[in-house]
């Protein structure tokens, strides 16, 4: 195609010299016939170029040089011409032709410094090997154009990326394949399939520096990864170490009193009917129900941990759950007011009735435990959006400052030093694991007089709703 | 002199079977103790028990297992023992025939009200069955169908009567959910606990001075219910 152009420039400049032939000297002509093979060069390269150099010499030879319409040549100083013509022509185009091949490598050169510079990029701050790998043949694709790019990875669990996507790869071996090399190894390769063009060696090589780019994204990635599992290894150590130290305080706590109170009792100092034996005997009685509570939430919260909190959920009714909470704790929740709101109406929810009480049980002390003496403590349970109940617990306690909110259903955390309130500190992480255990969110705010503990369970249980069952209104 | 009542007590702690053995032959009972579940069965074959307190977390078997192969050839009352969280064993072991639990660890107040309870339980199905029950302002008159609270008529459905004449026909005892529902509602519907929750409340409304403080039908959690009676 580009020799036809070349070709036609020259017809055309022939068939406009060929109306001037006598009006201009045929020196001029001949340097006016440089002009066609020059451009043809710069447009359309060497080759062209040349070619036109040679039908340039031809055409003026045939139609410029007399006698006319022939190539042979009389007189000697024509021929001189000619072949100065023939010689500067040929050395233009080649020299205008190196230029042109020169700068289409810089170009191409240029091109591919910037498909790199863009891969690059993307892979820059990836931490997730199935991205990189995405990227990679994606970047791959937009620059081949191929047929079906696959990058395989070689990670724990090896997984490869194919493009495009869902399309098994083509039942023939691959036109091309590159590792993607580390110092430390192979992690991968990238496959590409593409008969048509054929692979040019340029493209491999930048392939070649796309899967260098691509083993160094991965080995980044992978270096965090491994640093991320040392830092989570570490809090877990950090965890264990404050449970431990959680542990033994408030194991020990019960047991001083415990042991300082029996001893006393042993003694025979102290007087059968004294009322401080009385006192010494329910301190030791309270001391062993607080002990059992503290082993309770340990275990509780390791069987959390663990994911075995499995909640053995029954449409039940929530009014009956909070009831019996409430009696049971009434020697606890008797130095606040009580204002308890649930609907008459409440349709049956479906969660394990023991785990439920105990989620109740841990919103109420840890208020009674903050919120000052004769303040109210309000339970407030509402239906939400018909498929929700909504529980809020508040209190008039102190505040907890806002950044606080999220990390106080944190196990061990607390917003007041350690020492100044007893317990696990892992009430409200319990709570947190029964809630989500039964597909519900727990949060905290502030009101503008205390703090309120919100909490929703779901009441529809696998799909299904609530049942409505209608007591029979006969009478015996 | 009527004899002491015998007590056999099956656990693996030889604290718990030393505090007990102690507390209880102090309490006037002839007491047997055993640290497995074999050596339980054995001395229970022996020497037949008027009462087997039996903890489920036994080394050499299943308490459940226990309380099974017991029922086998004695209705003696069986209280079993374990911890928190158990609820599922519990309720096995009461569906195989064991009469009262409790959970580790108790008052021996409870435990001696439990014992109570059973001993006087099996002392009724041996002997006549009394067709009255009173429960504070309550009374069930079994055999004629009428309940009054304060001496009036309560009006009862038929199916609360039924529940509530089975409740006061096992006072003092704990039943499980699966108990009361095979026994009322038939083996069809022994999964709805929904069920006994509505009729429960139902009742509660209808017999309780305050429904949310019931003093009579007790909800034990996970388990079933106890229907407290005068005695």
């Amino acid at each position: 195609m580009r020799y036809l152009l070349a070709f036609g420039l020259i017809a055309v400049t022939t068939a406009i010299f060929f109306t001037v032939r006598e009006v201009l000297d045929k020196t001029l002509l001949a340097l006016l016939f440089l002009l066609p093979v020059g451009l043809s060069t710069a447009l359309w390269g060497l080759g062209p170029g040349i070619t036109s150099a040679l039908c340039a010499f031809l055409t003026f030879n045939y139609f410029f040089i007399k006698p006319y319409y022939t190539l042979a040549v009389h007189q000697p100083v024509d021929l001189v011409i000619l072949l100065v013509f023939l010689i500067v022509a040929v050395v233009i185009s080649q020299l205008v032709g190196r230029a042109q091949a020169g700068l289409a490598t810089a170009k191409a050169r240029e091109r591919e410094a910037t498909q790199l510079y863009e891969l690059s990029t993307a892979l820059a701050g990836l931490h997730d090997d199935q991205t990189i790998a995405r990227i990679l043949a994606e970047k791959i694709q937009m620059v081949t154009q191929g047929e079906h790019v696959a990058v395989n990875v070689a990670a724990a669990q090896p997984f490869t990326f194919d493009l495009p996507l869902d399309a098994p790869p083509p039942p023939r071996r691959p036109e091309l394949i590159i590792p993607i090399q580390a110092a430390r190894g192979i992690l991968g390769e990238i496959r590409l399939w593409r008969a048509v063009p054929a692979i040019l060696s340029a493209e491999r090589r930048l392939l070649q520096t796309f899967a260098s780019q691509g083993a160094l994204a991965l080995e980044r990635a992978w270096l965090a990864q491994a640093e991320s599992r040392a830092r989570v290894l570490e809090e877990s150590d950090r965890l264990k170490s404050a449970l431990l130290s959680s542990v033994s305080h408030e194991l020990r706590t019960p047991l001083a009193t415990i042991k300082a109170a029996v001893t006393s009792l042993l003694s025979g100092e102290i007087g059968w009917d004294s009322s401080a034996r009385g006192e010494l005997l329910v301190a030791i009685d309270d001391e062993a129900d607080h002990l059992n509570m503290v082993v309770g939430n340990l275990l509780d919260m390791s069987r959390i941990e663990a994911g075995a909190l499995r909640p053995q959920k029954e449409w039940n009714i929530l009014s009956e759950i909070v009831a019996g909470v409430l009696v049971r704790m009434h020697r606890l929740t008797e130095s606040h007011r009580l204002e308890i709101e649930i609907p008459d109406d409440l349709p049956l929810v479906p969660v394990d009735y023991v785990q439920m009480e105990q989620v109740f049980t841990n919103l109420l002390s840890n208020s009674v435990k903050y919120a000052p003496v004769g303040t109210v403590i309000r339970i407030h349970v509402r239906v939400q959006d018909d498929s929700t109940v909504h529980v809020l617990v508040s209190n008039q306690g102190p505040l907890v400052p806002p950044e606080h909110l999220e990390r106080i259903f944190d196990k061990f955390y607390r917003v007041t030093a350690a020492d100044r309130v007893t317990g696990t500190g892992l009430g409200l992480s319990i709570c947190k694991g029964i809630v989500e255990a039964h597909g519900g969110r727990i949060w905290a705010e502030n009101l503008t007089d205390g703090l309120a503990f919100n909490f929703t369970i779901p009441l529809t249980w696998d799909g299904a709703p609530p049942p409505r069952l209608t007591v029979e209104s006969e009478a015996e | 002199m009527k004899t002491s009542p015998h007590i056999l007590v099956v656990d693996d702690e030889p604290q718990i079977l030393r505090a007990l053995r102690t507390i209880l032959t102090e309490k006037g009972f002839k007491v047997t103790t055993a640290s497995r579940g074999e050596e339980g069965l054995t001395l229970a074959a022996a020497d037949v028990p008027d009462i087997v307190i039996l903890d489920l977390g036994l080394p050499d078997m299943d308490g459940i297992e226990v309380c099974a192969r017991l029922r086998e050839w004695t209705q003696c009352p069986i209280i079993v023992l374990s911890v928190r969280d158990s609820e599922r064993d519990k309720v096995a072991a009461l569906d195989k025939g064991a009469d009262d639990y409790l959970t580790k660890p108790f008052g021996i107040e409870e435990l001696l009200a439990r014992v109570r309870v059973a001993l006087r339980h099996s002392a009724r199905t041996k002997g006549s069955q009394v067709s009255l029950v009173i429960a504070g302002p309550l009374t069930i008159d079994l055999a004629w169908h009428v309940v009054t609270r304060d001496g009036e008529d309560v009006k009862l459905t038929a199916t609360e009567f039924n529940l509530l004449a089975y409740l006061a026909a096992n006072r003092g005892r704990v039943l499980t959910h699966r108990s009361i529902l095979t026994h009322v509602w038939g083996e069809a519907d022994a999964d709805h606990t929904e069920y006994l929750r509505v009729y429960m409340r139902q009742l509660r409304k209808k017999l309780e001075a305050d429904p949310e403080r019931p003093q009579h039908i007790l909800t034990e959690p996970g388990i079933g219910y106890r229907f407290i009676a005068d005695e």
